[in-house]
């Protein structure tokens, strides 16, 4: 009786003690219970059109997860209904539970082509029937294992073809038609259970249980996406209309918090091509108006077309980008920001980036990493001081790195052999760094230390007024060693301060500290990049300078 | 690391150490890391057009004593003027007005935008990019390399001076963008700073 199923849960997920309680042949008797309670015209009808146990239940809004985790057996059935009908006269045969053979051809449910059964074609194209919504757990447990993924939660992401939500509509308004008067049927397609609702609740806790961990409201960076497609996947499977890409980095925060979510959107139906909208349960909105709409066939009708093949289903486990910050120093004057190789031949000994994450992908196991800075320096310039506030992204991490191992990974790159690179405060970001790394690019101030040679002798005068200066503007021609990839432009930069610090014995020779706006060029502002840079250390002090070597002692940035 | 002291001058808010701290909790190792050893340090060194650009000459160019310079730099950019030896600066008094309206258009009203260096105009190797004036006479500036032509220096307008005081710097004409295979074809023709040394007896670099 449906008042029975009801008792025992209403949310989506039964706590483990309810689960428990429900054993095989508990969960045998709330299904024939269930089936029982239904007009038995009707559920003939639906069997002989050639609909599965699971769709036949969650027409009639049955949706407790034991619904749809494994079909009732074909003897079981053929007791429910009653010894005199043979069923060989149902269109459909149930699937069996362990132990009973299957049948050789197993017929495909024409509302949810198989998905409920457990009946697909793999990625390699072989047709799979699982006995329950176990078996499809452990596929997806051994996929996860396989790679070497290690988890502490899960979002799980179903994808099926918008057309099972025409199907639903097609065969749930044949039945409000045919039997609505007798069955107390819903006035709402909304009572019905969607496809994608059915599935997961059914696979959630075999998952759940198999993984150890618990597929959290709060989502969690590891996704396990289900795709079911009519077509065979190809590698592009993951980008269908609405979906996030796992390692797309454009969305970041505040995406996929549930599963329905993602999916209510304009969804175009992959039978016919028409559009449709569909509401937050993936139910469609008003679709009887919108499927007329497009070229080819008319809205699906009762009973549905027979089915042939049941769909493919692309199975991916992956986790969306994980970010590892910090601050870098770069002690080489050898040594590019990024990996710099031009005519295949690589400029410079190595690159930040190149240490930096060859140290850090390993800690999290992951497939490849992106490097992102706070702005950047020339390879003949050295990174001192506080640093410089970097991020690496790392695609599909095995396992998020603890703290203790991202201390570990700090110490690693601070004891190479060459020191060329330094970092600190290497931590997992959670937050969204991006902003920060393009606010530290753009807005924020640098200070930087420079060797300096003038061709004559400096004075103290010319040390009184480099010193007076505060927020001098100089304009900037775009600099002729950059100007064959930037803008030609003239921008206004401001030098906040400087001093002077002269070098013992040498009286041209001297150290320009300053500070200045981002976006500085701070080689053209001693040596003036044939006047183009105004004023300049030369112009101001009415000779030739030139620019020896130079150091970043401070990017002012807080926050990491 | 050399011992390194910093000099005292008489100027009291010179005394001691800067008074601005350096951001790092060891001021003193980064000290260490950027004060130079004085050993070290060459006379002369060396300018960053000698160490960024390779010098190239062209004596003579379509006229004689119109001597002229291009300096390539490893990006492919080639920065021209006049080289020591052109006739303008034997003239008394020295170069006195520039001239940039030649040819069909006035090379100093041109506005070259965007990465892809949009309306920028092709020019041959003889097309005139200015017109320099001395008392006596005027002269013919040309491009040198053929290519797009993504810079005049528009201060000669105002500063025609520049060229007498500094025409290997402040006082370069323009700045040429040719096409490798042009560029190729070009130095061919074109002599070392050394070369143009010995035949103008004259220093050439700085």
């Amino acid at each position: 009786m449906p008042g029975e199923t009801e008792a025992v849960s209403l949310s989506g997920t039964p706590t483990t003690a309810e689960l428990a309680a429900v054993s095989n042949e508990e969960e045998t008797r709330i299904l024939s219970d269930a089936i029982r309670s239904l007009p038995p015209q009707a559920v003939k009808d639906l069997l002989n059109s050639e609909v599965c146990i699971g769709c036949i239940l969650r027409l009639f809004g049955f949706r407790e997860h034991f619904h749809f985790r494994s079909s009732i057996s074909s003897s079981m059935l053929h007791s429910v209904l009653g010894e005199s009908e043979h069923l060989e006269h149902y269109g459909i045969l149930a699937g069996s539970k362990s132990g009973e053979e299957l049948e050789v051809q197993q017929i495909v449910c024409r509302m949810c082509l198989g998905i409920l059964q457990y009946l697909y074609r793999n990625d390699k194209g072989i047709l799979v029937q699982k006995l329950s919504a176990d078996g499809l757990a452990a596929s997806v447990d051994e996929m996860i294992k396989q790679d070497g993924h290690e988890i502490d939660g899960f979002s799980l992401e179903l994808s099926v073809p918008p057309v099972l939500l025409e199907h639903d509509n097609a065969v749930w308004s044949y039945m409000k038609k045919r039997y609505g008067q007798e069955v107390g049927i819903a006035e709402e397609t909304s009572k019905c259970v969607s496809v994608k609702d059915a599935l997961k609740l059914a696979i959630t806790y075999p998952i759940e249980n198999m993984l150890d961990v618990k597929s959290s409201s709060i989502p969690s960076s590891f996704r396990i996406r289900l795709t079911y497609s009519q077509t065979k996947p190809s590698s592009s499977m993951a980008k269908s209309p609405g979906e996030t890409n796992g390692s797309c980095k454009r969305r970041k925060t505040g995406m996929m918090n549930d599963v329905r979510m993602s999916f209510s959107v304009l969804v175009s139906c992959s039978f016919c091509f028409c559009f449709f909208a569909a509401d937050v349960n993936g139910v469609p909105v008003r679709s009887s108006n919108f499927s007329g709409d497009q070229k080819s066939s008319e809205p699906c009708n009762f009973p549905l077309e027979k089915v042939n093949e049941p769909y493919y289903l692309a199975l991916v486990c992956c986790r969306t980008p994980i970010y590892i910050g910090g601050r870098y120093l770069k002690f080489s004057r050898n040594v590019s920001q990024t990996r710099w190789i031009i005519d295949d031949e690589r400029k410079g000994e190595s690159s930040v980036e190149e240490i930096i994450g060859s140290s850090i992908l390993p800690a999290c196991q992951g497939d490849s990493y992106k490097f992102h800075a706070a702005g950047r320096e020339d390879i003949d310039v050295r990174m001192l001081g506080s640093g410089r506030p970097f991020m690496v992204e790392v695609q599909n991490a095995r396992r998020v790195p603890s703290e203790a191992i991202i201390k570990e990974t700090e110490t690693k790159i601070n004891s190479l052999e060459e020191k060329l690179v330094a970092v600190k405060n290497l931590k997992l970001e959670v937050n969204n760094g991006w902003g920060l790394m393009h606010e530290g690019e753009s807005e924020k101030q640098k200070q930087y230390c420079s060797l300096v040679w003038i061709s004559r002798t400096l004075e103290d005068e010319d040390v009184q007024t480099i010193t007076a200066s505060k927020d001098m503007k100089v304009l900037q021609r775009t600099p002729i060693r950059v100007l064959h990839r930037r803008s030609p432009l003239e921008r206004e930069k401001i030098i906040h301060w400087m001093k002077v610090e002269r070098v013992a014995g040498s009286s041209q020779y001297f150290l320009l500290h300053l500070c200045t706006q981002a976006g500085t060029y701070i080689k053209e502002f001693v040596h003036g990049d044939f006047g183009r840079t105004n004023p300049s250390i030369g112009s101001i002090l009415g000779c030739r300078a030139e620019i020896l070597q130079l150091d970043v002692t401070d990017v002012k940035m807080d926050g990491f | 690391m050399a011992d390194h002291t910093v000099q005292e001058s008489n100027d009291p808010e010179k005394q001691g150490k800067p008074e601005f701290l350096l951001p790092v909790e060891d001021e003193g190792e980064l000290r260490k890391l950027l004060v130079p050893d004085p050993e070290n340090l060459p006379a002369t060194p060396s300018s960053a057009v000698e160490t960024n650009f390779v010098s190239y000459f062209a004596p003579d160019f379509t006229k004689p004593g119109h001597d002229q310079y291009v300096y390539r730099h490893a990006n492919g950019l080639c920065v021209v003027g006049l080289a020591p030896g052109h006739l303008a600066f034997k003239d008394e008094g020295g170069i006195t007005a520039v001239d940039f309206n030649v040819g069909k258009s006035d090379r100093s009203g041109m506005k070259v935008t965007g990465k892809r260096k949009k309306n920028a105009q092709h020019f041959e190797s003889n097309t005139a990019i200015c017109k320099v004036n001395t008392k006596a006479d005027s002269y013919i500036v040309r491009c040198c390399v053929k290519g797009s032509l993504l810079e005049v220096n528009d201060r000669l307008i105002k500063q025609p001076g520049l060229l007498n005081s500094s025409a290997d710097r402040e006082g370069y004409v323009a700045i040429m963008m040719p096409r490798p295979a042009d560029w190729l074809k070009v130095k061919a023709s074109l002599m070392s700073g050394e070369e143009y040394a010995k035949l103008r007896e004259v220093r050439v670099l700085n």
